[in-house]
C-alpha cells in the first residue's frame, strides 16, 4: 500500500494554511482600513446635495466675510449656528436679486419657512462637540471643517472619527493658534510651531491629560 | 421568580416580637415574615432576569434568543450620515443655539401659583426649578413641580374642540357660546352656572365679577376635591372669616402636629419643608432644632421625622385635642384617654409648655372645623400667635363651602340651564353620594374646557382644550400671597385657549389675544407705571410687594363635642401622594414615582394597619370590599406599619375613568364611596371579596437591595459621633495617590446626603428624571426589578411594627473611587474620570450586566428594551445635553456630568477657576431640604467638604472598601422618648 498522501498534498496544505492565515490577517487589516475609508467616514469630494449650491469658496474665499458674520454663535455656545434666512436676504435682497439659483432662499423668506440644508460635518448623537470652547482655547476653524474657503460646494475634509478627536485632545500643542487667528484659513506661525503650541497651553490654560476621560465628550 | 412572602401568614404576635426587641432596621413586612425567601431575591441579581416568560419552556427561549441575536446585528445597521439641518428664517434676538434660556412663570397647582423657573432650549420648556428668588421656593421644587413638562407634552393632551364627541372646530364652539350668550342676556344670567378649581389668579376673580355685572343671576362656584372647605370653616369659627394661617416653621423650637401632614405632598410642601430644615439643621435634638410630636392615623412624611409618633385613629384626634386645649385653658374638660396617648401627650403638652411662644401647635385640615379651631385658640394661648404661625387675609379666592352639594340640589330642582365647568372634572371627582354623574344630563347644556378629554367631557356637549400653564398668560397668588404672572414659555403646542380666552369670550369678545385679560387686570393696579412693572414682574417672576400682610386676631375657643365611636372601622381619605386627586393620573412618570412610604407604583391600595391584617387574616394583595352605607369599593390592600389600629386609608385619583391611557382602568375609584357629608373621614365595614386572587402590586421596596448592614445609622446627643472608619487592608493603590502621582484634577466630586434633613418627599427622583430623560417602563416591567430611577429613595423602619420609626435613604451611584464596576466590564464602558466621577459611556456599552452585579450598591439601569419610541411630542421634553439611551445599555447616575462640564466649560472661556459650589446636581437643586449637597471635596470651605467633617458622616458599605464618593449624615434619635427604652 502505497502512501495516503502524495508528496504535492503537504505543498497543498502548507499553501492552505498560508492563504487562511493571509485570508484572515487581510480581513482585519480590511476592515480596520474599510472603517477608516473616506466612504465611510463621509470624507470625499462628493458633497451632498443642498436646496441652494451656496459657495464658501466666493463668499469666505473671495469676498472674505469672516466666518461668524453667518455662523453667529460659533464662540458663545455649542453649536456655531446656521444662518437665519435674514442673513442671507441683507445682501441678496440688494445683489443677485433675480438670481434664479437664490429662488429657495427668497421663498424661504417670503413663506418663513425654514431653508433645509443637508449636514456635512454630522456627529453621532452620543458626541457632544462644543464649538465655543475649541474657538476660546484657540482651536481654528481649518482644523475641524479644512479648506473651506475653497470649497466651491462644501464637503467633509476632515474623518471626523474619534481618533481625529483623540489626536487633539491627547497632545492640543501643535493644533492651537492665537485666538484672534481662529477663523484664518490660511495662518501659519512664525516660528517653532511647538513652541509657540506650548507657550498657548499654558497662557489659555488647557487642562491637559483631563481632556481625553469619556465624560469630556459623552454623556 | 417573584416574592411570594403574601402567601405567608401575617402573623403579628411573632413580628411585635421580633421588631419591640431589637433595634434592627428591617425594610419591609416580606423581609420580617419570609427571611429566606428574601435573602433569596437579594441574591438575584436582576431578580427578574429568570422569569422573561411566564412558562419558559427551553425551545420557546432558544427561539426567542436567536430572534434577538438576529435584532442586534440589524439595530447597528442604521445611516448616521445623514441629517437635514434647519436654521432660522429671522432668528430671535439673543438666541444662541444649544443654550437654554431662562424664564420665570409659574404653574398652579390647588389654585396657587407655584414659582417656577424655567428651562427653554429653541423654544421648548424642558425642566422647571423652583424660582430662587420667590421666598416659596428659594430654588426648591416638588414632585409636581418637576412632572409639569410632562403634562406639557402629554401626547394624549386634547388637541381640538369636541362636539358630542365628534371632533369641531373654534369656530362652531364660539358661534354655540354666542348663542347661549344672547339666551342669558335675555334672562340675565339666570340658569347659568360656572364652575371652576380653586382660584387665586386675580384676572379670574376680575373676569368674573364683569361676568356677574353683566349676567347677575349667574354664579360661580369652586369646587376641589382635596381642597381647604374645612379649614376655611374652622377658622371662621375661630375668627368669624376664612383667614389663611401660615405656619413658619423656621421659627417653631417645637412642633405638636395632631394629623397634620404639614411636610407632606401639596401645594405647602416646599416652603415648608425648606424652613423646616433650616430649622433642623445641623443641631442635636431639643439643641435648638426644631422636635416635633405627631399623632396621625397614617403614616406621613411628618411622622417619619417625628421625634416621637403616636399611630391613632381618626376619632381619637379630637379627644387629643379636647386634651391638649384643656391643659391650656382652652376647652374645658378633659377627654378620658388610654395609657399610650397619655404618655406621648404628657410629653408633647410639656414640651408646648416649655417652649410657649416658639412652639405650634396644629390639626390636620381633614378633621371637623370644631376642632380644627381649637388650634388657633390654643396657639394664642401659648403666644405663639405671630411667630409660629401668623394669619393673613384668605389667599384663595372666597368659595361657599360646599359648592358641588348646592349645585348638585340646583340642578335637582331644574334651576340649572347652562353649566360651565373651566379645568375642573366633577363627574369624576364629585363624591358619589351626590349622584352627580347621573345628574349632570338633566343640565340642558354643558360645556367643559380641559386639558385632557375626561370623564366631564364624555358627559358635556361641548368639550374645550385648554393651553397649559406653560403655554398660556395666568396670573395667581403663591401660598404666601404674592402675586405671579404667569408668561407663556412655549407657543401653544395645539388650538388650545387659555380659561382667560374662554371667559373673554362669555364676556362677548370675540377671538381675544392670549394676554388680553392678564395685561387689562394688571394695567388696572399698575397705572402709570404698567410698562416698567410689567417687565419688572415677568422678569423676578413675582409681583413686588404683593406678599400678605399679617392680621393680629384673637380666636375664639369653639365649643367642640365629643364624637361617639361606632362599631365600625375608621376610612381616612387622602389625595394619592404622586398623581394627587388624580388630575395627575395621566403622567406616567408621576405613576412610577414610588409613593413615599409605601414604595408602591403604579396603583393605589387599601392601607390598612398590622392590627386589621392579623384581625381579618389580610395580607398584602388580598382583594377586600370597602362598604361605606350603601356603597362598594374593591382593592387590594397593603398593610401599613404604624396606622392606627382600626384604621382603613383610600387614596383618591385612580380608578380613571377616562382622560388618557396611561390613568385610565388603574387602580380603585375611591370617590365612588366618598361621602358628601364628612368627605375625608367616613366609617365602613370590610370584608374579604369572595373567590378573587390576589392582585399583584409593584412596589418598589424590594428592588435593589445591598447586601450588608447598618445601611441607615443613628447618633444620639450623648453619642454624637458615628463610628470612626476601619482601615481595609488593599492591594489597590489608593485614588487620591493615583491623582497626586498623575497630577490629573482640580476638583474632586462629591456628594454627602443627610438623612436627618431627608423627609422622603421624591423632588430629587422627579428632578432626576427630568434632567436625564429616564424613561418609565410601566408596571410589569416595575414589578420585575426594571425600574429606570437613577435615583432610589430607600424606606426603613426600626422597632415595633405597630409603631415604627422609618427612615429615608436616598441611593444614588456612590462614584466610588475603587469602584467594583469598573472592574467587571470587558469592554471598558465604565471608567474613572481624573475628577473621580465613574463614567457610564453608552456608546461602548455591550450589555453584559456585569458591572451592575458588581455593583453592591445596586445602583445601575440596564435598558431592557428600546425604550425611544417617544410619540413626537414626548421627544420635545428629552433634556439635548444628555444622550436617550438605546436597548440594551447600562445607565447610571452621573453626578448630572452635563452641569460640571457646562461649568467647567464657561469658567475655561472665561479663564478662571470653578467657583465654590458652582456646580449642582439635579437631585440637590431640587430637595426642598437641602439633604443632598455637592460639591468639590479637595475645596475644604465647600459645603459638601464641611458636611464631611460632621461626626455624624458614614460611609454606607464601608466595609467592602469601595471608598465612595457619596456618603451619608447619620440621622438624630431623640433620646428621653419611648423609643430609646
Amino acid at each position: 500500500m502505497g502512501p495516503i498522501f502524495s508528496p504535492a498534498a503537504d505543498t497543498w496544505l502548507r499553501l492552505f494554511l498560508i492563504a487562511a492565515v493571509s485570508l484572515a490577517a487581510g480581513s482585519v487589516v480590511f476592515a480596520v482600513r474599510f472603517a477608516h475609508s473616506d466612504w465611510v467616514t463621509g470624507v470625499f469630494n462628493h458633497p451632498p446635495a443642498q436646496p441652494v449650491p451656496f459657495s464658501h469658496k466666493h463668499h469666505a474665499g473671495e469676498l472674505g466675510i469672516d466666518c461668524g458674520f453667518c455662523h453667529t454663535s460659533f464662540a458663545q455656545g455649542p453649536r456655531a449656528g446656521l444662518p437665519p434666512t435674514h442673513t442671507c436676504m441683507t445682501c441678496h435682497s440688494q445683489i443677485w436679486t433675480g438670481a434664479p439659483m437664490l429662488a429657495p432662499v427668497r421663498q424661504s423668506f417670503a413663506d418663513n419657512n425654514p431653508l433645509k440644508w443637508n449636514r456635512v460635518a454630522l456627529l453621532p448623537d452620543y458626541v457632544f462637540f462644543r464649538h465655543d470652547i475649541h474657538i476660546a482655547k484657540g482651536v481654528g476653524c481649518v482644523a475641524c471643517h479644512g479648506r473651506i474657503d475653497r470649497m466651491a460646494l462644501t464637503y467633509r475634509a476632515k474623518a471626523l472619527t474619534m481618533e481625529f478627536c483623540l489626536d487633539c485632545h491627547r497632545d492640543p500643542a501643535p493644533h492651537l493658534r492665537p485666538k484672534n487667528q481662529v477663523t484664518n484659513m490660511s495662518w501659519s506661525p512664525h516660528g517653532d510651531r511647538e513652541k509657540i503650541g506650548h507657550e498657548l497651553v499654558k497662557q489659555y490654560g488647557i487642562r491637559e491629560g483631563q481632556l481625553t476621560n469619556c465624560f469630556v465628550c459623552h454623556r | 421568580m417573584t416574592m411570594r412572602a403574601e402567601n405567608l401568614r401575617f402573623d403579628l404576635p411573632r413580628l411585635r416580637d421580633m421588631t419591640r426587641s431589637s433595634r434592627r432596621f428591617w425594610s419591609s413586612l416580606e423581609e420580617l415574615i419570609d427571611e429566606e425567601g428574601f435573602r433569596a431575591w437579594l441574591a438575584a441579581e436582576f431578580p427578574a432576569a429568570s422569569s422573561m416568560f411566564d412558562d419558559p419552556g427551553r425551545r420557546q427561549f432558544l427561539k426567542l434568543m436567536g430572534a434577538s441575536l438576529l435584532l442586534a446585528g440589524l439595530g447597528g445597521c442604521r445611516d448616521g450620515k445623514s441629517g437635514e439641518a434647519l436654521p432660522y428664517v429671522n432668528q430671535p434676538e439673543g438666541v444662541v443655539p444649544g443654550v437654554p434660556r431662562y424664564y420665570a412663570t409659574a404653574v398652579t397647582f390647588e389654585g396657587y401659583a407655584q414659582p417656577v423657573i424655567a428651562a427653554t432650549y429653541a423654544g421648548r420648556p424642558t425642566k422647571l426649578d423652583g424660582n430662587p428668588d420667590h421666598p416659596v421656593t428659594r430654588g426648591a421644587s416638588d414632585a409636581f413641580m418637576q412632572s409639569a413638562v410632562f403634562e406639557l407634552y402629554d401626547p394624549q393632551r386634547s388637541k381640538l374642540p369636541l362636539k358630542d364627541g365628534v371632533p369641531s372646530t373654534w369656530g362652531a364652539a364660539t358661534a354655540a357660546l354666542t348663542q347661549l350668550r344672547a339666551r342669558w342676556q335675555e334672562r340675565r344670567g339666570e340658569g347659568l352656572r360656572i364652575l371652576t378649581g380653586a382660584t387665586t389668579s386675580p384676572t379670574l376673580i376680575r373676569q368674573m365679577a364683569e361676568l356677574t355685572k353683566q349676567f347677575p343671576k349667574m354664579r360661580w362656584s369652586q369646587s376641589q376635591a382635596i381642597g381647604t372647605a374645612l379649614q376655611d370653616e374652622a377658622m371662621t369659627l375661630a375668627f368669624g372669616r376664612p383667614i389663611t394661617p401660615h405656619y413658619q416653621l423656621d421659627k417653631c423650637d417645637l412642633i405638636v402636629s395632631l394629623d397634620h401632614d404639614l411636610l407632606g405632598p401639596g401645594p405647602h410642601q416646599v416652603a415648608r419643608a425648606k424652613a423646616w430644615a433650616e430649622k433642623r439643621g445641623e443641631a442635636a435634638p431639643g439643641a435648638g432644632r426644631a422636635r416635633l410630636h405627631a399623632a396621625e392615623c397614617l403614616p406621613s412624611l411628618t411622622g417619619a421625622v417625628a421625634d416621637s409618633r403616636l399611630p391613632c385613629d381618626a376619632s381619637r384626634v379630637p379627644l387629643l385635642a379636647q386634651a391638649i386645649a384643656a391643659k391650656f385653658g382652652v376647652a374645658a374638660n378633659k377627654p378620658e384617654l388610654n395609657p399610650h396617648e397619655e404618655k406621648w401627650l404628657a410629653r408633647a403638652i410639656d414640651d408646648l409648655r416649655n417652649h410657649a411662644g416658639a412652639s405650634l401647635f396644629t390639626i390636620g385640615p381633614q378633621h371637623a372645623p370644631a376642632i380644627q379651631a381649637l388650634a388657633p385658640a390654643v396657639n394664642q394661648a401659648l403666644k405663639n400667635a405671630g411667630l409660629a404661625v401668623w394669619y393673613s387675609e384668605p389667599i384663595l379666592a372666597p368659595a361657599e363651602p360646599t359648592p358641588l352639594a348646592k349645585l348638585a340640589a340646583e340642578i335637582s330642582a331644574g334651576s340649572v340651564d347652562t353649566l360651565i365647568m373651566l379645568d375642573c372634572n366633577p363627574v369624576y371627582d364629585a363624591p358619589a353620594g351626590l349622584q352627580f354623574a347621573e345628574l349632570i344630563a338633566r343640565v340642558p347644556n354643558r360645556v367643559h374646557a380641559g386639558l385632557h378629554v375626561t370623564e366631564t367631557s364624555h358627559a358635556s356637549q361641548w368639550h374645550l382644550p385648554l393651553s397649559h400653564a406653560l403655554e398660556a398668560w395666568s396670573d395667581g397668588r403663591a401660598i404666601d400671597g404674592s402675586a405671579i404672572i404667569g408668561q407663556p414659555v412655549v407657543a401653544p403646542l395645539y388650538d388650545t385657549r387659555s380659561v382667560y380666552q374662554l371667559i373673554d369670550f362669555l364676556l362677548g369678545g370675540s377671538d381675544p389675544k392670549a394676554d388680553n385679560a392678564v395685561r387689562a387686570t394688571w394695567r388696572e393696579r399698575f397705572g402709570d407705571q404698567f410698562d416698567a412693572r410689567w417687565r419688572k414682574s415677568l422678569h423676578d417672576g413675582f409681583v413686588d410687594g404683593t406678599t400678605a400682610k399679617p392680621l393680629t386676631l384673637s380666636p375664639k375657643a369653639p365649643h367642640a363635642e365629643q364624637r361617639e365611636t361606632a362599631d365600625q372601622y375608621e376610612i381616612v381619605f387622602l389625595p394619592d401622594p404622586t398623581i394627587w386627586d388624580g388630575r395627575f393620573a395621566n403622567i406616567a412618570w408621576l405613576q412610577e414615582l414610588p409613593k413615599p412610604l409605601t414604595k408602591i407604583t403604579w396603583d393605589n391600595v387599601i392601607a390598612i394597619s398590622p392590627a386589621i391584617a392579623a384581625r381579618e387574616k389580610l395580607s398584602n394583595g388580598d382583594v377586600v370590599d370597602i362598604d361605606i352605607g350603601a356603597r362598594s369599593v374593591r382593592g387590594p390592600v397593603w398593610i401599613v406599619p404604624g396606622q392606627g389600629p382600626r384604621t382603613i386609608a383610600l387614596f383618591l385619583g385612580y380608578g380613571r375613568r377616562a382622560g388618557g391611557d396611561i390613568g385610565q382602568g388603574v387602580g380603585y375609584d375611591a370617590y365612588a364611596v366618598r361621602p358628601a357629608e364628612n368627605a375625608f373621614i367616613a366609617r365602613g365595614r370590610l370584608s374579604r371579596a369572595p373567590d378573587r386572587p390576589q392582585q399583584k402590586i409593584a412596589s418598589t421596596q424590594a428592588h435593589h437591595r445591598m447586601d450588608g448592614f447598618d445601611f441607615v445609622r443613628e447618633v444620639t446627643a450623648t453619642n454624637p459621633r458615628t463610628a470612626p472608619p476601619k482601615d481595609t487592608p488593599t492591594l489597590y493603590p489608593d485614588w487620591n495617590e493615583i491623582a497626586e502621582r498623575e497630577n490629573r484634577a482640580d476638583h474632586a466630586w462629591g456628594m454627602v446626603i443627610d438623612l436627618d434633613l431627608c423627609i422622603g418627599c421624591n423632588a430629587c427622583v422627579s428632578a432626576c428624571n427630568v434632567e436625564n430623560n429616564v424613561v418609565v417602563v410601566g408596571k410589569d416591567q416595575v414589578s420585575r426589578g426594571r425600574e429606570m430611577a437613577w435615583l432610589r429613595v430607600d424606606r426603613y423602619y426600626s422597632g415595633d411594627v405597630e409603631n415604627p420609626k422609618s427612615y429615608f435613604q436616598p441611593v444614588p451611584c456612590m462614584h466610588c473611587e475603587k469602584a467594583p464596576c469598573e472592574m467587571g466590564c470587558p469592554v471598558h464602558a465604565t471608567a474613572h474620570s481624573p475628577e473621580g466621577v465613574n463614567q457610564m459611556v453608552y456608546n461602548r456599552c455591550i450589555g453584559t450586566r456585569t458591572c451592575s452585579s458588581y455593583c453592591p450598591y445596586k445602583v445601575r439601569r440596564f435598558n431592557w428594551y428600546d425604550y425611544r419610541n417617544f410619540a413626537e411630542a414626548e421627544q420635545a421634553v428629552k433634556n439635548p445635553d444628555v444622550t436617550v439611551r438605546s436597548r440594551g445599555v447600562m445607565e447610571k447616575c452621573s453626578y448630572c456630568t452635563q452641569r460640571i462640564q457646562a461649568a467647567h466649560v464657561a469658567a475655561d472661556k472665561e479663564d478662571r477657576a470653578l467657583r465654590r459650589d458652582e456646580v449642582t446636581t439635579a437631585c440637590q437643586q431640587a430637595c426642598p431640604t437641602t439633604a443632598i449637597v455637592f460639591g468639590d471635596l479637595l475645596d475644604r470651605e465647600s459645603a459638601v467638604a464641611k458636611r464631611r467633617q460632621s461626626g455624624r458622616h458614614y460611609v454606607l458599605l464601608e466595609e467592602l472598601g469601595t471608598r465612595p464618593r457619596t456618603t451619608y449624615l447619620a440621622r438624630w434619635r431623640d433620646e428621653p422618648g419611648e423609643e430609646s427604652a
